[in-house]
């Protein structure tokens, strides 16, 4: 057996793992756990960042169709933090049937079969969190900037949004000494929160022109990007005083192209924040040299599927028709918009994934994502440790490869979210998927989209976000690869 | 050879196999031998023929497919450029490489390059090369007083093989100048070094100026206004632009063209993997002959298809084609 331990900053984990160790000899010696398999058993001990996510308090992932099972390993990951005293010895039972692919108790609620994280219902809850956003305040009580770790977003940041601005102007007034400046500026902000970063941008912009006599502020034409309406909405009001130079567009953030094909090369600025990290992604793991896709079952436990049962009542069977209901038409579907809101609460928040691996010779249809070459992705796992799993990042590289052909030959893109810049950060503990109120955050795979941006012509770099000391964000920043 | 009226033809480059690209890197990684690599080459070069031929194009070239970029193709053939080969990562990322000492004269080994395209077609032939300024953007110079003489001395050991190529048949050779675009102060001087460089050139010259293609993206934006008057000085007898991506709002600029010059028109937006339509093609070309003869009008794309797919490739070439029958047609009648 192998024992993988990771450090969150928090009580030495010592106690606990001796009885996780305590726990699974036992478990031998009771003969509740064959020899063979304690043989091929690792273990993860903390592995989850977030608190709230998709997965049990111990957790055992096989693999399918792997012609070499009898020596594979088999993964069973514990998250201490949500294991209740005195019940792991249940709680690893029951993550771990005799069978080599375990599976939740028969009696769970699934919502779909096996498939791509990318392609999974939980997507669905995160888009309808968006769409239906001030449903779902009004419901809960807080505002989303709320459930941010810290309470706020750092897109906020007086003195980052001032810095941005200072690189932008001086951008400008680099191109008009070069007579390349155009007559129209464009400038893009895809995810637009609250309105507040545009807001405070713009102000601080116009103070800047102002200040220093060069008029480019009645040139600019800023365009507020998001796929949800109901989010452009609730911006407008903070852009009140800018209005007149302000576009507020839908879009989607994985295709900004599809609706913006006519500013193609012309946008100078194009910033995003906590997008990337609230894009579908998917996972892959390599164990023994090999590559798996990580696939995802959405299911509600047996107990939660019988609260909420009896709660709305709700035959047990019938709860997937229903949520699939639920994603279709939003909370109004269920009799009344207060029973809807409460019972897609319920659902989320109890909504846990199964795993397991597939080896990609099984998967013969599998696409990198585009832009990511296969020697790419080779190259960049060559680095890193041997057993490893990590994010694809497919929606973050999609929507990078499709944002970039916006720019301007001299524009830049600037992107604050959360990114593993190497491979082996992934050796430090495991970085989402997490539940963050009713959305979904993940870290997003910095070292290929630095590979995806090297084949667009751009250089990809990362900087700490250093305004907030503590903060995990880092600025992702492009320029131009000569 | 006679070429129908609206002579149909491509910048430079074809589409770029993926394959082709891995079997590069793998090259570089030192996994297969440069012999391998030639034969492979070959083979690339002739499908690229082969294509260009079937999409019905008048005038073909090799597809550039044996170039990593524009630049180090022709910087590791140049006598006296020094070339750090551990700085390139990728095969189109460009290497490290400088002059430190004044360039000797010698062959640089493309009229081989020359004869394998005219040896498999029928068709008239175009070859191209990277013009001085540009090449003098990209490669440090450690030596010469100022760019502009680093260039025209470029142009001095260049112009021997644009002779030799010639002399092995060559009738339409392409130079390729898109940093005129990204530094027009420089345009007075690059265009002395053209001069230079195709001087005695016994062939029809073309000089092909866009706004990049690096990685499939421009590099700058502007206008050709800066190109009048002094394009007019340029020894060339066409000058290729970049239009369809950029609309077709510069033409007016070339509305008093002599009739020295021909105009290539590029009505194919070689940085979108949108396919034009055989109609839109037509229309960029009726726009372009309000303002310029159909005698003197070439049809390409706005630069080389290197960075587009294959299929995508061959159907705008083939709408590119297309396009140009149908006015083709009109003007018989």
């Amino acid at each position: 057996m192998i024992l993988q331990l990771n450090h969150l900053h928090r009580k030495p984990a010592a106690s606990t793992t001796q009885e996780v160790v305590d726990t699974l000899y036992a478990l031998l010696e009771e003969g509740r756990l064959e020899r063979e398999q304690f043989a091929r058993l690792r273990v993860h001990l903390d592995w989850i960042q977030y608190r709230q996510n998709f997965r049990e308090c111990v957790m055992a992932i096989g693999s399918t169709s792997d012609p070499r099972s009898e020596c594979s390993s088999l993964e069973v990951h514990i998250d201490m933090r949500q294991v209740t005293p005195g019940a792991l010895r249940d709680a690893i039972l029951r993550a771990m049937p005799s069978s080599d692919v375990p599976a939740p108790a028969q009696d769970a609620v699934f919502l779909e079969e096996f498939r791509s994280f990318r392609e999974s219902i939980a997507w669905g809850f995160n888009r309808l969190y968006w769409h239906r956003l001030a449903e779902w305040e009004e419901f809960t009580g807080r505002g989303y900037e709320q459930a941010l770790p810290g309470g706020k977003s750092d897109a906020n940041h007086p003195a980052a949004v001032a810095d941005c601005v200072a690189d932008f102007w001086t951008l400008l007034r680099d191109l008009e000494s070069r007579k390349q400046l155009p007559e129209e500026i464009f400038v893009l902000e895809i995810g637009v929160g609250m309105g507040r970063r545009a807001g405070l941008w713009m102000d601080r912009f116009r103070a800047l022109d102002a200040e220093r006599g060069t008029k480019y502020y009645p040139r600019l034409r800023f365009l507020l990007g998001d796929y949800s309406l109901a989010t452009l909405e609730r911006s407008r009001p903070v852009m009140e005083n800018h209005l007149e130079l302000c576009s507020f567009v839908v879009l989607d953030a994985l295709n900004p192209l599809k609706n913006l094909a006519f500013l193609r090369h012309k946008v100078l600025h194009i910033h995003l924040t906590n997008v990337y990290d609230n894009l579908p992604d998917e996972e892959f793991a390599r164990r023994e040299g090999q590559l798996y896709a990580v696939q995802v079952r959405a299911y509600i436990p047996p107990p939660d599927a019988a609260r909420i049962s009896g709660e709305f009542q709700i035959p047990a069977a019938d709860i997937p028709r229903t949520v699939h209901r639920l994603l279709e038409g939003g909370p109004d579907y269920l009799a009344d918009r207060k029973r809807g809101l409460a019972f897609w609460q319920e659902v989320w928040q109890a909504m846990r994934l199964e795993e397991r691996l597939v080896s990609l010779d099984d998967l013969p249809d599998v696409a990198l994502p585009t832009g990511l070459h296969q020697e790419q992705l080779e190259e960049a796992l060559e680095g890193a440790p041997s057993d490893v799993r990590f994010h694809m990042s497919s929606g973050a590289l999609e929507s990078f490869q499709n944002t970039v052909p916006l720019l301007h030959p001299r524009g830049f893109l600037q992107v604050q979210d959360i990114f593993v810049t190497n491979f082996n950060e992934y050796r430090l503990g495991f970085h989402g998927p997490g539940k963050l109120d009713g959305s979904i955050v993940n870290w997003v795979n910095g070292v290929l989209l630095r590979e995806v941006g090297e084949r667009a012509g751009y250089d990809v770099h990362f900087a700490p976000f250093h305004y907030r000391p503590g903060s995990r964000t880092s600025v992702l920043y492009t320029t131009q690869r000569e | 050879m006679e070429l129908p009226i609206l002579p149909t033809t491509v910048v430079g480059s074809y589409s770029m196999p993926g394959w082709l690209e891995r079997l590069k890197t793998e090259y570089y990684a030192r996994r297969i031998s440069r012999r391998d690599l030639d034969e492979i080459h070959d083979t690339a070069v002739k499908a690229a023929i082969k294509d260009q031929e079937m999409a019905g194009l008048d005038i073909i070239s090799d597809g550039e497919l044996r170039r990593d970029n524009m630049i180090d193709y022709f910087a590791e053939r140049l006598p006296g450029v020094q070339i750090d080969h551990a700085t390139k990562k990728f095969h189109y990322d460009l290497y490290d490489s400088k002059v430190q000492g004044k360039l000797p004269i010698g062959p640089l080994g493309l009229v081989d390059d020359f004869k394998f395209l005219r040896a498999n077609t029928e068709r008239e032939t175009k070859f191209c090369i990277t013009g001085p300024h540009t090449l003098s953007k990209r490669i440090r110079n450690e030596h010469y007083p100022s760019e502009q003489e680093f260039a025209m001395d470029l142009a001095r050991v260049m112009n021997p093989e644009l002779k030799a190529i010639a002399k092995a048949g060559a009738h339409f050779i392409q130079v390729d100048e898109p940093y005129f675009s990204g530094f027009p102060e420089d345009f007075e001087w690059g265009v002395k070094a053209l001069n230079l460089l195709v001087d005695g050139v016994e062939a029809k010259v073309a000089v092909h100026i866009c706004y990049g293609n690096r990685y499939g993206k421009p590099s700058w934006e502007g206008s050709y206004e800066y190109l009048m008057p002094g394009i007019l000085d340029a020894h060339v007898q066409q000058i290729t632009l970049e239009f369809a991506r950029r609309g077709g709002e510069d033409l007016e600029i070339f509305r008093e063209l002599p009739p020295r010059f021909e105009l290539g028109i590029g009505v194919i937006d070689v940085k979108t993997q949108a396919v034009e339509t055989p109609d839109l093609v037509a229309e960029r070309i009726r726009k372009a002959l309000e303002v310029i003869p159909a005698e003197r009008l070439f049809v390409l794309p706005d630069c080389g298809l290197l960075h587009l797919s294959r299929d995508v490739a061959f159907a705008k070439l083939a709408a590119m084609v297309g396009g140009t029958h149908l006015v083709r047609k009109e003007l018989k009648h």
